[in-house]
């Protein structure tokens, strides 16, 4: 039996190669999109997960803020951990980790740079669940200055050698040794804290890069803290008590938990471990996901239930000839699966296929192994069922005809099924142009953000960083680096050199924040945050920052002062709005008086999601960033590559030995939306993925309809009707569903924009053009889809349907 | 002379073989005939009905239709030409189910560029000639079918045309309907209408002037 229902079925998929070919393309394409889609959220959604994950919690800190209490950074002080340990029996442990950035190793005289390294407690492999390729992970990070390495950095210092007691030297204010014990089993980037090695937390005490921090308690909150609650905990209300906790020492300030598993796509405080992915645009990803799958299952129905009218001679003649309804509805459903395995081995083969330039479009790694398509045997269900559900409504369709009336040529198809393949293309409409709006107002959004001016100038400016390995103390160093800034200067290509303690776009990295400060009205402040950072008299000029008040502070001998220069955020934050009255008035910060030398207009430091915060910049030496503002020379390619490796070997000439890397501060800038890019890039390739499924549906509604209203064509047509006219009555129906389904999204869309927008400080407005733009795109689309048919139908032969027979 | 046939030939090509359809038809209809065309299945009867109707292409031969020679007009002029002057009864009436009797009727008035009042004035006015005025706002589901014919013959009739086109117009009736509606054409004609009928029915044929055997395509 099934023989032979497969070979009337591939028989009949092969001889209707166009029904065919629409139908599995059709669904092949929401499937492959189902997949890729679900693989991408997938992955960000299984940040942080591990056997375990669920008891995991981020301690951060929210801060008093004008009575109310705000996140306020994502990290906790050095006692919270353990005090909270003691206080709540719930807390099984808890894991610390202090991270520094930019850290060099080196190791036989060969140095490698740009790690992160953290200080952590030893109960960091039993609280994250990670285990060790080498070395023992009781012991690992107990005894001071030992560190374990990530494999990947292990292969990279030791290739394939047993690092394993093995010492190795970390660059510092004065240089330490380590002993290696350990190295990580496999690394795991699906977290949110991607460490490069983690030293033990006891070396805190005695290394001197930190001893400026050895004195903090609760006044330096630099301390990524875990904890680790029991399984039976109450989360909710262990989390009410640790808000209603208020260690001694600690003010204005409180203690929160989230769990680990929510930080990568829904926590963006200050001073995260790094950017987060964005929980909203998963959600919406999830959802086109599903849409564009249900897409597909509606055309599949719709265009089986078409076609099948075609095939109403078939079925009378084998009701005539004794098939019982069962058996007809059982063949259909065969045909139904074979269609539809055709069409997932199909979407398998085109996600392998498209899954590297996927990779490449959306910046992530997603592997198409078994590992990864484990985590969407949860779909599989789903796949299955609706695959099931959209092969039985044909299969229904076509058994239920009465043989009588279909051999006697008298098609009667149900108004109720015509109802519903057009509540089928309504809703596939719908989809198709909320779609629609959504991309073209992402886009929008994009280029707005884009040619926002963000109240600097980063064209040409590149930050140089690099870390000197002999560095002496202070004293010795500046005058070196002095040294460098001049030398820079002199460079051809160069116009301008400064340096800074960070720069916009840097985001947090060697931005202080702060609480308490005496405004220049003896007033104080200590419930608000405010942010300062050092630079160079120059950086102003440099940046094309431009003052509202005031100058920049005068270059001093010494090249620091208690000169001060704040934005315009801050000017009014201390109630100021004249900005002039408030030059060469005091403010106090760190018990220090502060001399305001200059008010710069709000630029953006943090991005564009994030709003302009209250900013300080301190005439300070800081060699974190040095600023170099290329010269005109160096516009064209070759003239960039000969003024990089100009300032590369000025920096070598000045300090042999250290490390250097170069940043580009606007592509650092455009950084910021490279997630908001990325998923408009995707949500736009969807978008037309759903817009192929839609079209293909209506292709098959029509051909429906026109073999529906063939008989009508005919008899308007031997009644006189012109081509144009019959086109015009076939498609008027199609042009009023295109406008309901218009009238239905734009409320939906309008809202998942809204929404959308929510997250951005700066948002585009939701013009009106986005939605006619979108309504006139769809309209054309189904015109086009639907009007080859509806041609071939009116220009037939009336008298081929109107022969009595 | 309202059309004339010469030597009209319709084939199809089936299986490497010519099969003809139509074959040395020639026929000349004045005003005011009417005729029967009558023979077996599969004769032709149907096809000539369509050539004659201009919904059929023919592959040699000469058509011409008052005066006009349809075998050289273009597309649009032959559909304006039958749009005019001829009217369409079939056997299984092609009544829209969608419609009522009186948006049936008006339904070819539609594609004639008539006023709304015009159309209005028409529709009643065919309502009224054929008794069906109470059953105007009925679906044609809802008639008998001796009644959805005379709903069938009155769309065909609602803009005057000089001939009326039956195929089969009792095929689907019982007798009295069957004489009913060709008492109908007998009427029709009296008034001057030409009608060209297909039947099968001896009885049904003698009502008209003149008939016209087919077989295998040819007349006979």
């Amino acid at each position: 039996m099934f023989k032979l229902f497969l070979k009337i079925a591939t028989r009949f998929l092969f001889k209707n190669k166009m029904y065919s070919f629409i139908n599995v393309a059709g669904l092949a394409i929401g499937v492959a999109s189902f997949i890729l889609i679900m693989l991408y959220v997938n992955y960000e959604r299984s940040y942080d997960t591990f056997i375990g994950s669920e008891n995991v919690h981020r301690v951060f800190m929210d801060y008093l803020e004008g009575g109310k209490y705000v996140p306020g950074d994502a990290n906790a002080y050095i006692l919270s951990g353990p005090s909270l340990k003691e206080k709540f029996p719930e807390i099984n442990d808890f894991v610390r980790f202090r991270r520094r950035h930019g850290m060099v190793l080196i190791h036989n005289n060969l140095a490698f740079d740009e790690n992160i390294g953290a200080l952590t407690d030893p109960s960091f492999f039993s609280i994250f669940d990670r285990s060790l390729s080498k070395g023992n992970p009781q012991t690992a990070l107990s005894e001071p200055y030992s560190i374990v390495l990530t494999s990947s950095l292990a292969k990279k210092i030791f290739a394939d050698a047993n690092p394993i007691g093995e010492t190795i030297k970390i660059v510092g204010d004065a240089d330490s040794i380590f002993t290696i014990t350990g190295v990580l089993a496999d690394d795991n980037q699906k977290t949110h804290l991607k460490n490069d090695f983690l030293v033990s937390f006891e070396t805190f005490y005695t290394w001197k890069i930190f001893q400026n921090d050895w004195k903090y308690t609760w006044n330096q909150n630099e301390y990524f803290t875990y904890l680790q609650v029991d399984e039976s905990t109450n989360v909710d209300l262990l989390n009410q008590k640790v808000m209603a906790f208020t260690p001694e020492g600690l003010k204005n300030e409180r203690h929160h938990l989230e769990p680990i598993e929510d930080i990568h796509l829904y926590s963006h405080k200050p001073y995260e471990a790094e950017t987060n992915g964005n929980g909203d645009n998963i959600k919406l990803l999830s959802i086109i996901a599903f849409i564009t799958l249900f897409l597909s299952w509606m055309n599949y129905m719709n265009l089986s239930s078409s076609k099948s009218l075609e095939r109403a001679k078939e079925i009378g003649i084998r009701k005539v000839a004794g098939a019982k309804k069962s058996q007809l509805t059982l063949q259909f459903l065969f045909e139904s699966a074979l269609l539809n395995f055709v069409a997932i081995l199909l979407a398998l083969l085109v996600v392998y296929l498209l899954l590297p330039s996927f990779n490449r479009l959306v910046g992530q790694n997603l592997g198409f192994d078994s590992a990864q398509l484990k985590t969407l045997l949860p779909y599989l269900g789903i796949m299955l069922l609706g695959a099931s559900l959209a092969a039985l409504y044909p299969a229904f369709v076509l058994s239920r005809f009465s043989p009588v009336k279909v051999l006697k040529g008298k098609l009667q198809t149900s108004k109720n099924g015509l109802h519903f393949r057009r509540a089928l293309i309504i809703t596939q409409f719908v989809a198709t142009i909320a779609l629609l709006i959504c991309t073209f107002m992402a886009n929008k959004q994009i280029r707005f953000l884009k040619n926002r001016p963000i109240g600097a100038d980063l064209n040409q400016v590149v930050a140089l960083k690099g870390q000197v390995l002999n560095r002496a103390s202070d004293s010795l160093f500046y005058p070196k680096f002095e040294t460098l800034l001049d030398e820079l200067r002199k460079s051809p290509y160069v116009d301008e050199v400064t340096a800074a303690g960070t720069y916009p776009g840097d985001a947090y990295a060697n931005m202080n924040s702060n609480l308490g400060l005496t405004f220049p009205d003896g007033r104080i402040d200590d419930k608000h945050i405010w942010y300062n950072y050092g630079a160079y008299p120059k950086y102003f000029d440099l940046m094309g920052m431009e003052f509202a008040a005031g100058k920049a502070f005068s270059q001093t001998a010494q090249k620091w002062s208690r000169n001060v220069v704040i934005n315009e955020r801050m000017a009014h934050f201390m109630g100021v709005s004249d900005f002039e009255g408030i030059i060469g008035k005091t403010i106090n910060f760190w018990e220090e008086d502060w001399t305001v030398s200059g008010v710069i207009k709000d630029y953006n430091h943090f991005g564009l999601k994030a709003r302009v915060e209250p900013l300080i910049i301190r005439h300070g030496r800081n060699s974190s960033n040095v600023l170099v503002k290329l010269d005109k020379k160096a516009t064209t390619m070759a003239g960039v590559n000969k003024a990089l490796y100009d300032l590369e070997r000025t920096w070598y000439k000045v300090f042999p030995l250290s490390t250097y890397n170069y940043t580009f501060l606007d592509q650092k800038f455009e950084a910021f939306f490279n997630e908001d890019q990325k998923f408009a890039k995707a949500f736009q390739i969807f978008t037309i993925l759903a817009i192929l499924i839609a079209s293909l549906g209506l292709f098959g509604l029509t051909s429906y309809t026109c073999i529906q209203r063939k008989k009508e064509i005919g008899v308007r047509k031997v009644n006189g009707a012109t081509i144009t006219q019959i086109l015009q009555l076939l498609n008027q129906d199609f042009i009023k569903w295109v406008g309901l389904a218009f009238v239905v999204a734009i409320p939906i869309s309008w809202f998942a924009m809204h929404k959308w927008l929510e997250g951005f400080a700066y948002k585009t407005t939701i013009s009106w053009w986005v939605f006619v733009l979108a309504g006139i795109s769809a309209l054309i689309i189904a015109l086009i889809s639907v009007s080859w048919q509806s041609f071939r139908a009116a220009i037939a032969n009336p008298v081929e349907v109107l022969r009595d027979e | 002379m309202l059309l004339q046939l010469n030597n009209i030939f319709k084939w199809v090509n089936s299986g490497g073989q010519r099969i003809f359809l139509l074959k040395d038809i020639n026929l000349n209809v004045e005003e005011g005939q009417f005729i029967s065309i009558m023979g077996p299945s599969g004769s032709g009867k149907s096809t000539l009905l369509n050539v004659i109707g201009m919904l059929d292409a023919f592959d040699e031969g000469e058509y011409h239709f008052l005066d006009e020679s349809v075998h050289s007009l273009k597309e649009k002029r032959r559909a304006t030409l039958y749009k005019e002057y001829i009217g369409f009864v079939f056997q299984s009436y092609h009544l829209l189910d969608e419609l009522t009797v009186k948006e049936n009727l008006e339904m070819p008035l539609l594609y004639k560029k008539f006023k709304g009042s015009e159309r209005k004035a028409m529709v009643a006015d065919m309502l009224d000639r054929f008794n069906i005025v109470g059953k105007k706002d009925l679906f044609p589901t809802q008639l008998s079918g001796g009644q959805q014919q005379l709903v069938g013959v009155a769309r065909a009739l609602i803009s005057s045309p000089k001939l009326i086109l039956a195929d089969e117009p009792t095929g689907n009736l019982n007798s009295k309907q069957g004489e009913e509606i060709m008492e109908l054409f007998k009427q029709l004609n009296d008034e001057g209408v030409t009608i060209i009928q297909v039947t099968h029915s001896e009885k049904n044929a003698e009502y008209g002037s003149r008939i016209i055997n087919l077989l295998d395509g040819r007349m006979i």
